[in-house]
């Protein structure tokens, strides 16, 4: 038979948090669950959208903390 | 072949024993992670360079002064002293919502144009600029879930416990947000990006006809 997952089983899973044993049910679930497995694909591409959201901060302020922790260490 | 990285932990020991360089390694592998959080909350990039500042500056004392905690995930730890930061001064300047949200200019967009075409790079922007818009539309807990475990690195246990709710609470407020996320992006059509939703409309046509 067949286990049937939960939505948040399933975010546990795509956010690699799942024992391993439990992460190859979920993985043998995706095999044969057609809805289990377009559900997670739902969440890996929003996952994927989020990830796009993603920036860095100006090299100038990334120089800055550089340079602080340099002047820190002096100080000790 | 691929080089192992040294972990968060070993590199810790290395700054605080005197190796400048580990810190620059730490501040390169979790400076997006954290500069994207604390935009999420305050919107403005001026203010988010400084709270970074101050975030990696606490961090420093800590690690200097020998008080780190071994306990616990350093990505976890640093982006919750962003999030920290960034609610605290979020309620002390009482932001207002209109104040720049001029995403388009220059916040958010990483990639230059000659990456991509201008067309492409518009879209993508546009979309961009409005996904956030919509996390800023999500009820605060969940936006506030959302934002500590896609970006700041938390488990769903580790949310759980900083806001004091049952991990199940902290997994509903997650999928939630997401949901509430596809619905808004789905329900508004020029903003829905192709590349991030990809639609095939032919088989959708095909089963209606079908059916």
């Amino acid at each position: 038979m067949i286990k049937t997952f939960t939505h948040e089983t399933l975010l546990r899973y795509v956010y690699n948090e799942l024992p391993a044993k439990e992460q190859q049910q979920v993985e043998n679930a995706l095999l044969h669950d057609a809805e289990l497995a377009a559900s997670c694909a739902d969440l890996l591409l929003a996952q994927r959208a989020l990830n796009n959201l993603s920036r860095t901060p100006s090299q100038r302020t990334t120089d800055s903390l550089l340079q602080y922790s340099r002047t820190f260490l002096r100080k000790e | 072949m691929e080089t192992m990285q040294p972990s968060d932990s070993a590199l810790i020991s290395l700054y605080i024993a005197g190796q400048e360089n580990a810190f620059a390694q730490l501040l390169e592998r979790h400076k997006a992670r954290v500069f994207t959080t604390i935009m999420l909350i305050v919107r403005d990039e001026d203010v988010a360079e400084d709270l970074l500042q101050d975030t990696f500056i606490k961090a420093i004392h800590t690690m200097k002064s020998g008080r780190y905690n071994e306990e616990g995930k350093f990505s976890s730890w640093i982006c919750r002293i962003a999030h920290n930061l960034a609610i605290d001064c979020f309620r002390r300047e009482k932001r207002s919502p209109l104040l720049n949200l001029d995403t388009t200019s220059h916040a958010f967009n990483s990639l230059s144009l000659a990456e991509e075409g201008a067309e492409a790079a518009m879209t993508r922007d546009e979309t961009h600029a409005r996904l956030r818009e919509l996390i800023q539309e999500l009820p605060a807990a969940q936006k506030e879930v959302l934002i500590m475990r896609h970006y700041g690195d938390m488990s769903f246990q580790e949310i759980a416990d900083a806001t004091g709710v049952s991990i199940n609470t902290a997994l509903g407020r997650m999928r939630y947000a997401l949901i509430n996320l596809r619905k808004k992006m789905a329900a508004q059509p020029v903003f829905y990006d192709q590349n991030l939703y990809p639609r095939d409309t032919a088989s959708v046509r095909v089963q209606r006809i079908a059916s």
